[in-house]
């Protein structure tokens, strides 16, 4: 694929990693990556067509942060909270909040630059490194290159936090910028605790998104993620969610498809050791004409481990979801348990909705299964709601969130099912 | 007062008439019993009264206290006092019973003057109550899973919330054993009054004998063939709806059931 670029990207690249002090093996890895992204393939995702989309611009990556960026915007955190909690806007990190409890049982919880200076190790040992790699395709290739800001969690061995850690990631497209954002979240050894994660846009330039968000989660660990993604209708975007769980290891993901532009995005969870659990629950609407197409795989590598998906999604208008949904159990994963449900409910004659289960299985002591179904609103059950005197608009409505609401219901946090709902309300009313 | 009229209504399904021009006049404070062998047009009459899509009236005119009903929506309709309890509800994931009966409640009411909660909730209360369902029927989701008693049960359990000028109970005892037709019957019996109205539409006339009506109609071959008072359903009993049509030199196109 062509990258889009100016002449001096090389110099930049250099002069960025060198301006954030980052190590010397990040400048190898984004160099290498660099001169790889041409010769690499898109991702392959299933019955979507997404080549002529702006995903490989990789124009102002670096450019110089400003004051400016700020001026006019304000986040606030609540002060009284308890909670850990990160704020970036574009390339800034706006908020840094770690309870002083967290920061002595040793959690990080910081910028990726900021980590890469002060815990260059930890950052190293799983930084595209066991979940996404650099050369998987051209837009892996292109982040590794251009990742122009991020975070590190990290929890350390026998940690358990209550409270959610949370991170908010405002996409800064008051000006020309691709927003390359790395999440890296590393759960060591037997540690447990609650992350939420929320994608906006301010402002209306037409950019280009591409986010990692990594999760590695050591023997034992406990993670329940989530993530609320609502990016602008002007961004172009590619999100990766990938989970590498070792033994035992347990992720739970909710996450909230909710973007207002045309976005591809693959939610992975590799099952790489015995019993390992992953849960990936994730709901999602796409309205107007924007496409949103999601990959969501499951592969058990490990023997007795277990992957199930559940997705369910809504399109209005000529709006166009596609869900595919991935079990892939290799050999040797005796015992091991892939389930996945995926519906689409379509909403107008013009809404395309799509879901093409695909179940992958090269063991035999193991079970699979898969449900699936796009369909439109059943008419009677809209003349029912109507019959009691509700709207056709608010009929609708509760048909979308009581199909929604079966996969939020599963959702662990009550805060983020909340959060979920609301985002729901406010897309339905728009 | 209210009223609720129908004259000379003709009503076809995929172009087959099935009702050839029904006349009856719902006064609050009456309740109305239509009986009439299977396939004669009782749910037929009950859906164009509602507004199905699939039921096309072709003649004549449904009015209520003057308003033309035909020219509302089916929420405009029920917001306009109609209600109707059907056969087969819809079961709809998702959405608690309670949510979607606050919801029917707060459509008839302007934004700002819904219901509050804890007024919602001491009302249904009180009707899960008096219809014997236990409190966690309200938070299952709509119909999913219900029994055919328990739907029958929750169709009235919406009809005490929502209070309606005009109800029309269709075959709300079929597949109901004795204790549950007798919640049943409370249930609308608790709702009779000035300014209630129901049209309760019946195979037999066991239900009769919990809801007595104040007005007997018997339907044959699309058209009300009779109309009288108790005493004409416990007739029915007795001669059967074949005597019946004898008597009145009708023939009965549909079987009897
Ligand atoms: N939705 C429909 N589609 C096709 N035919 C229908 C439909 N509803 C009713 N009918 C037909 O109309 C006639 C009357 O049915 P219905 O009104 O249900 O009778 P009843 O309620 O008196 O038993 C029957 O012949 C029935 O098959
Ligand atoms: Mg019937």
């Amino acid at each position: 694929m062509k990258l889009n670029k100016q002449t001096t990207v090389l110099d930049d690249l250099t002069a960025f990693s060198k301006h954030k002090n980052e190590p010397d093996w990040m400048l190898q890895l984004r160099m290498q990556a660099l001169s790889k992204i041409e010769a690499l393939p898109l991702p392959n995702i299933e019955r979507v067509q997404f080549d002529r989309w702006p995903l490989l611009e990789a124009e102002q990556a670096f450019q110089a942060m400003s004051a400016d960026d700020l001026e006019g915007v304000s986040f606030q955190i609540d002060e009284k909270s308890e909670q850990a909690a990160v704020i970036q806007f574009g390339q800034h990190t706006v908020i840094e909040k770690l309870p002083e409890s967290y920061r002595q049982q040793g959690v990080i919880f910081t910028d990726i630059f900021t980590a890469l200076k002060d815990y260059p190790d930890l950052v190293k040992e799983a930084y595209m490194q066991l979940a996404v790699q650099p050369d998987e395709d051209c837009l892996t290739a292109f982040h590794a290159a251009f990742m122009n800001s991020g975070v590190f969690l990290y929890v350390p061995k026998d940690v358990h936090l209550t409270e959610p850690l949370e991170a908010h990631f405002f996409q800064n497209s008051r000006i020309k910028e691709p927003f390359v954002k790395h999440v890296l979240i590393y759960a060591d050894t037997n540690s447990s605790f609650s992350y939420v994660e929320k994608f906006e846009t301010l402002f209306h330039e037409p950019n280009t998104a591409n986010c990692i968000i990594e999760v590695v989660a050591k023997p034992g660990a406990e993670v329940k993620f989530s993530a609320v993604d609502q990016l602008g209708e002007n961004t172009t975007a590619y999100f990766n969610r990938r989970g590498h769980l070792m033994h035992h290891a347990h992720v739970d993901w909710a996450l909230g498809v909710m973007n207002n532009g045309n976005v591809i995005a693959d939610f992975d969870a590799d099952l790489v050791e015995e019993g390992a659990h992953s849960e990936i629950k994730a709901i999602a609407i796409s309205m107007g004409r924007q496409i949103q197409a999601i990959d969501t795989r499951v592969t058990n590598i490990g023997r007795h481990s277990i992957g199930h998906i559940l997705q369910h999604g809504v399109v209005r208008e000529q709006a166009t979801l596609t869900f595919n949904g991935i079990g892939h159990i290799l050999k040797g994963a005796s015992g091991a348990d892939a389930q996945q449900e995926s519906r689409v409910l379509m909403l107008s004659d013009k809404a395309r909705g799509d879901v093409n289960p695909i179940l992958l299985i090269d063991e035999h002591d193991v079970t699979a299964g898969h449900a699936a179904s796009a369909g439109r609103v059943d008419p009677e059950e809209m003349y029912y709601l109507m019959s009691r005197g509700i709207s056709k608009e608010e009929a609708e409505r509760l048909v979308i969130r009581g199909f929604l609401g079966s996969v939020i219901k599963a959702v662990p946090l009550k805060g983020v099912r909340e959060e979920l709902i609301e985002t729901i309300e406010r897309k339905l009313i728009e | 007062m209210s009223v609720l009229e129908i004259k000379g209504l003709h009503v076809s399904v995929e172009g087959k008439e099935i009702l050839k021009g029904v006349d009856l006049v719902l006064k609050t404070g009456e309740v109305h019993a239509v009986m009439g062998p299977n396939g004669t047009g009782k749910s037929t009459l009950s859906a164009a009264v509602m507004g199905h899509p699939s039921y096309t009236v072709t003649q004549g005119e449904i009015l209520l206290d003057g308003e033309n009903v035909l020219e509302m929506e089916v929420d405009e309709r029920a917001r306009a006092g109609l209600f109707l309890a059907v056969q087969y509800p819809s079961e709809i994931a998702g959405i608690t019973n309670a949510e979607f009966m606050r919801a029917a409640i707060n459509a008839r009411r302007d934004d700002e003057d819904k219901m509050p909660v804890m007024q919602f909730i001491r009302k249904l209360d009180e009707k899960l109550a008096l219809l014997d369902m236990p409190e966690e029927m309200a938070e299952r989701y709509l119909n999913e899973g219900f029994s055919g008693g328990e739907k029958k049960r929750n169709e009235i359990l919406q009809l005490m919330m929502i209070e309606p000028t005009f109800a029309i109970l269709d075959e709300i005892d079929s597949g109901l054993d004795i204790d549950a037709l007798q919640v049943v019957a409370k249930g609308v019996n608790a709702m009779r009054g000035e300014g209630f109205g129901a049209m309760i539409i019946t195979h037999y006339q066991r239900l009769l004998n919990y809801i007595v009506p104040d007005v007997v109609h018997i339907m044959m071959g699309g058209k009300i063939a009779l109309t009288g008072g108790p005493e004409l359903a416990q007739r029915l009993e007795k001669e059967g709806y074949k005597g019946i049509s004898e008597e009145l030199g009708l023939q009965i196109e549909a079987a009897e059931g």
